[in-house]
């Protein structure tokens, strides 16, 4: 069954991670499980990068004995994504880490973490 | 030159250096600053410099040497240039804006500052998309960071939403990236393009999802609650950054990845773009916060330029040039309007008359709201001019018709909201905020406005040819506005008179009426200013502004400068009228009902570009097919000016309230636009055998029925100038309906009456004006008497009034001849019949004013008044003396207005004989013969009642009897009081308020939908992450018709 390869594996629970860090987002009330949710969408789309770049029965990316240099792209797993990977996963960080400051600071202007309690602007 | 990734490195090296600079230093800190946004700024302006004048290469940069996606690529061509300067200074400006709030924050503020603009200049030049998804997730960190500024639960709550939002809008645009990779093999945009891969259904979607999240990073209607409440809670310091720089950052990425999609994405850019344009616009028609209200505004703005991106396949012209010069207002407006609230300190717009206090602040708020809407000389003007023009050229009328509806709205919540910062009283004492680090950057914008608005002039077809003399004498105006009036007046009038001295001798026809009618005058309207003490600060330049931009009619050969001066003489038009005392809700009326006329005009200098393919103003009579709705969408527009029925209920307020010696200005003068207009209009549908038949037909018949329903109205008034506002109506409806006759003497007749209308409703409203200034009071049952008081008021006002009524032996009666004549001719007699009944009803308001304020008894408490001012007098005098000479000898001016006419309308020419007998088909006439005869008899008439009367039994005042009972309203009594009651209840249903009841409803339903519509901004931050999703999905099912 193809659809039990490795690289569709990755990408459908991506997929899944996404969807279910969207469903967080919407769904939960609480600030932090909502900055989870985000969480776990920003670690869907992590994996399904991987996925991508991913090479049936390739090896790491590291030109040495086992690649042969001139077919090494057909040998090898794409590096590219690996490495955009890191990027995002600390872009990732970033904001994430950002997100809770500010739920402390919501947290302690208001006593609150519930998000249907900050609806001061509207209309 | 220095290479564009130092931009970077300063922005980013900086903000690392400023860490290791102690919390002590914080002026060093905010030096270094300064020092490192001017050099970013510095590095794309000798760029864009470079690219002057010549075309040189847009030079790529691969950073370590190797094409992306290996490396980042950057490019430097004239746009990213251009954009990165612009942003750049938004950034520099800002940091001054903030200056004193960065400094308490520390240097953090300063850091995330830096981080923020240089984010904004990395969007603009990276060519990788990798790249630009780092730099979208920078940004939205560091516009989170800068809410912080004021820390409160509204900005807290407003940035948590802001944060939520955006990075999942970034991550949407990291699956169209990594997808985009995985088929394309590369992240560099450039070879992407060269691959041409779109047609692939998988990467349809990719590059959609990269599509769709840069338009939510523009915050298109409805995805966009999180953007509104940014907006209103981030200080104005920053909200100018979001609006200015980082929506132009982003409009850059956007055009910059659509060659990567198909031509289906443009069709997605137009209807998102209009769909924001116009529900942002309606949405902040009930907004009452300053902030949120620009928000809505700039998200509105930024929908249009995201349409005009999609509409590029469709457009001729340099897509980039429209753009640039709709994007330029939009940034430098916005970006000042922002900082002008923080300036003005209140969010509240009904309490903005605050700023009154300071006179230039208000013309910072005047020029920034005129900008937005695209008024000359604004950038804008000829950017929207130029899109409105390719668009019909192209057949897309839908399009334009939402473009200009949009604009429309947006005019009525930024003009009602300019109205409260002229007029409205306010009770707070509280000052504005102008400390020099605070007003600076938002002068600079203004100023650049104007400096931008001329160099674009020249960025488009025809453009060059407009004459920025006169608007320069406008501007030293403004310069001057610290003198005393009588030199500004002094100052004016030989303006002026120069204007005239270059203009009126070089034309011919019926232009040379027309333009004697505006410019000379302007000059005799301008005289009674000389009795005002003070400043009157602001008076001159708006004053100017109007009759410059009417001598633009005149002299313009093609439709922009016509549309150039049309918009220039509604705006000034608008200052003139709102200085009134009771005047903000006419002005706001007034100026809607000027916009959406004008605004019908464009359409239908569209069709006629469309159809002749140049913009001449001969263009006009070469429509395509078009012909029927062009013509008509003209007249309706120029009917908005003349106040005809239906379009006419600004009128009474707008000319009652204005000040005495302005009713002269915007109702003898500027009326007349609008027939010049319509003259133009019935000129280019080809005179009097032509094709079109039924509109000139309608619009007889309106004029008529204008002109009863104005007479009538006229009559029933208490107000002695709304009257007079109400009788030139009724006065411009039967210009119009003689007009409509396309007949030779139904043109003499129209433009004679217009000639006419101007002296004597000139003459009227500078007497009854200076009666109102002595007597203080418009009500005509508290006046009276004023005969003995102010005689030679009298004697003017009276040769007016037997003018206007027709009455022999002056020339108001020549026009009644002449217009029976055309009529009979014409065989109009059921509208005849009408104008007819119309002139009767006249006679009772002529009447009135006359019995009411000059007749009858003197008040007790105006024992003491004096005659009217000299300058009043001076130019009463000198029309009168003009009405006098034509009246005597008719055939001075018919002769010659006859002869202008003939080669329009050959047929059915007046002949005249060496005595001045004029003979048309079905009678005759002589001017001087019915001057001598009437002379004659009032002479004999008089002397025999001087003899019979010569001992009258005067009634005191307080001779009457109350029947012992002392009336409890005195002013019941009067016999001016409700003068005509017993007509009023017999036909005053024809002037009830129908048409206001009309207009009142459209915009309570109008305004009622955009409230109803803003409710989905519930304020919860889930609401609007769903909002997005749905939006995602719901565009992309709209653009694939399905899955």
């Amino acid at each position: 069954m193809e659809i039990f390869q490795l690289e569709y594996i990755t990408l459908i629970t991506g997929g899944l991670l996404v969807l279910t860090g969207l469903w967080g987002i919407i769904s939960q009330k609480n600030l932090i499980r909502m900055v989870i949710g985000f969480s776990l969408f920003d670690t869907g789309l992590h994996v399904i990068m991987i996925s991508i770049g991913y090479i049936r029965n390739g090896t790491a990316p590291i030109l040495d004995k086992a690649v042969d240099k001139v077919n090494a792209a057909g040998q090898i797993v794409d590096p590219l994504p690996q490495a955009l990977v890191l990027t995002a996963i600390v872009i990732g960080l970033g904001v994430t880490a950002l997100m809770l400051a500010y739920v402390v600071r919501l947290h302690k202007e208001k006593g609150s973490l519930n998000i249907t309690n900050f609806k001061d602007l509207k209309w | 030159m220095v290479t564009p990734i130092f931009i970077i490195a300063t922005g980013l090296g900086l903000a690392f250096a400023l860490g290791f600079i102690p919390k002590k230093h914080i002026n060093l800190t905010g030096i270094l600053s300064f020092l490192g946004l001017a050099f970013m700024t510095f590095i794309s302006g000798q760029w864009l410099f470079s690219y002057l004048g010549n075309n040189e290469l847009s030079q790529f940069i691969f950073t370590a040497g190797a094409r992306p996606p290996f490396a980042i690529a950057l490019k430097m061509g004239q746009a990213e240039a251009m954009i990165t300067l612009l942003i750049n200074v938004v950034g520099l400006l800002s940091a001054v804006f903030l200056y004193d709030k960065l400094k308490q924050i520390g240097r953090n503020a300063f850091i995330i500052y830096l981080v923020l603009i240089m984010a904004l200049n990395v969007i603009v030049m990276t060519r990788d998309l990798f790249n630009l998804f780092v730099f979208l997730e920078i940004t939205s960190i560091a516009t989170a960071g800068l809410m912080l500024l004021d820390s409160n639960l509204k900005t807290l709550s407003a940035g948590f939403k802001y944060l939520l939002a955006t990075s999942l809008i970034a991550g949407v645009f990291l699956i169209g990236t990594i997808f985009i990779y995985s088929f394309g093999g590369s992240l560099f945009i450039d070879d992407l393009t060269a691959i041409g891969m779109a047609p692939l259904k998988a990467v349809s979607v990719a590059v959609f999802l990269l599509m769709i999240s840069i338009i939510l990073e523009l915050k298109p209607f409805p995805a966009n609650g999180w953007g509104l409440d940014v907006y209103q809670t981030a200080n104005p310091g920053i909200s100018s950054v979001i609006s200015g720089g980082t929506a132009t950052a982003m409009l850059f990425a956007l055009y910059k990845i659509m060659p990567l999609s198909t031509m289906q994405s443009y069709d997605i850019l137009i209807w998102v773009g209009l769909i924001t344009f116009l529900g942002s616009n309606l949405m902040g028609l009930k907004q009452s916060d300053a902030r949120r209200l620009l928000g809505y505004s700039s998200i509105g703005q930024i929908g249009l330029m995201i349409s005009i991106i999609g509409m590029k396949p469709y457009i001729q012209f340099d897509i980039q040039i429209i753009l640039l010069a709709i994007l330029i207002t939009h940034l430098m407006a916005k970006a000042g309007f922002f900082w002008l609230t923080g300036i003005v300190g209140n969010t509240d717009i009904s309490k903005w008359g605050m700023i009154r206090k300071h006179p230039e602040m208000l013309f910072l708020m005047g020029t920034f709201v005129f900008a937005l809407i695209g008024f000359p000389p604004f950038p804008s003007f000829f950017g929207k001019w130029q899109l409105i023009m390719e668009l019909s050229s192209s057949g897309h009328f839908l399009w334009i018709g939402l473009i200009l509806l949009g604009s429309l709205i947006e005019a009525v919540y930024l003009f009602r909201w300019l109205g409260y910062a002229i007029k409205k009283e306010t009770a707070t004492q509280s000052s504005i905020d102008i400390r020099p680090h605070k007003t600076l950057p938002t002068i600079i914008f203004a100023v650049f406005l104007y400096g931008v608005g001329y160099l674009a002039s020249f960025w488009f077809p025809m453009g060059g040819s407009i004459n920025w003399l006169p608007l320069a004498f406008i501007a030293i105006l403004f310069a001057l506005d610290f003198l005393p009036a009588w030199i500004k007046n002094i100052i004016s009038i030989a303006g002026l008179s120069y204007y005239a001295y270059q203009i009126i001798p070089e034309q011919e026809g019926l232009y040379l009426i027309f333009a004697f009618i505006f410019l000379i005058g302007g000059i005799l309207t301008l005289i009674p200013g000389f009795t005002n003490k003070g400043k009157r600060i602001g008076f001159y330049p708006v004053a100017m502004m109007m009759f410059v931009g009417m001598g633009m009619l005149i002299e313009a050969q093609s439709m922009l400068e016509f549309f150039f001066g049309w918009e220039l003489m509604t705006a000034g038009s608008y200052f003139l009228i709102i200085r009134g005392h009771r005047s903000m809700p006419h002005a706001l009326s007034y100026m809607l009902f000027s916009l959406g006329g004008a605004y019908l005009i464009f359409a239908a200098f569209g069709i006629a570009f469309a159809g002749s393919g140049n913009f001449l103003m001969s263009g006009l009579s070469t429509m395509g097919g078009l012909g029927g709705i062009a013509y008509t969408l003209l007249a309706i527009g120029f009917m908005t000016k003349t106040a005809s029925l239906g379009l006419h209920i600004w009128l009474p307020g707008a000319h009652a309230e204005a000040e005495s010696d302005v009713s002269p200005m915007v109702s003898a003068i500027l009326l007349k636009a609008g027939v010049l207009g319509l003259i133009i209009t019935f000129m280019a549908m080809g005179g009097p055998n032509n094709e079109y038949t039924t509109l000139p037909y309608v619009l007889g018949w309106l004029g008529a029925i204008t002109a009863l329903v104005g007479n009538l109205a006229a009559a029933f008034q208490e107000d002695a100038k709304r009257l007079l506002a109400y009788s030139s109506i009724g006065q411009l409806g039967y210009i119009l309906f003689a007009l409509a006759m396309m007949t030779h003497l139904g043109w003499l007749t129209g433009i004679g009456y217009s000639l006419s209308h101007f002296a004597y409703k000139a003459i009227l409203f500078m007497g009854i004006g200076a009666v109102v200034l002595r007597l203080k009071t418009h009500n005509m049952f508290e006046m009276g008497g004023m005969i003995k008081k102010m005689p030679f008021t009298f004697i003017a006002v009276l040769m007016g009034i037997i003018t206007l009524a027709g009455i022999p032996p002056l020339i108001g009666f020549a026009g009644k001849w002449l217009f029976y004549n055309a009529i009979i001719e014409k065989g109009w007699y059921f509208q005849g019949t009408i104008i007819f009944f119309a002139g009767i009803i006249a006679f009772l308001y002529c009447f009135r004013i006359l019995y009411a304020v000059f007749l009858g008894q003197l008040k007790d408490e105006h024992r003491n008044v004096k005659e009217a001012p000299i300058w009043y007098l001076i130019p009463q005098y000198l029309l009168l003396l003009s009405i006098m000479i034509f009246s005597a000898k008719p055939e001075w001016i018919f002769q010659p207005l006859g002869s202008m006419l003939a080669p329009i309308f050959p047929q059915g020419q007046l002949v005249w004989n060496e005595g001045g007998t004029a003979f048309s088909d079905i009678g005759y006439w002589n001017g001087s013969w019915v001057m001598y005869i009437i002379g004659i008899m009032f002479v004999m008439i008089f002397a025999w009642l001087f003899i019979q009367n010569r001992k009258p039994k005067k009634v005191k005042q307080f001779n009457i009897v109350y029947a012992g009972e002392k009336p409890e309203r005195p002013e019941t009594t009067h016999m001016a009081y409700n003068m005509y009651s017993g007509y009023n209840k017999a036909l005053g249903f024809i002037t009830a308020n129908g048409i206001t009841t009309f207009w009142n409803w459209i915009s309570e339903h109008v305004t009622a939908m955009g409230d109803s519509l803003r409710k989905i901004y519930s304020g919860n931050g889930q609401t609007y992450v769903f909002h997005i999703i749905l939006f995602v999905i719901i565009v992309y099912l709209f653009s694939n018709g399905g899955f």
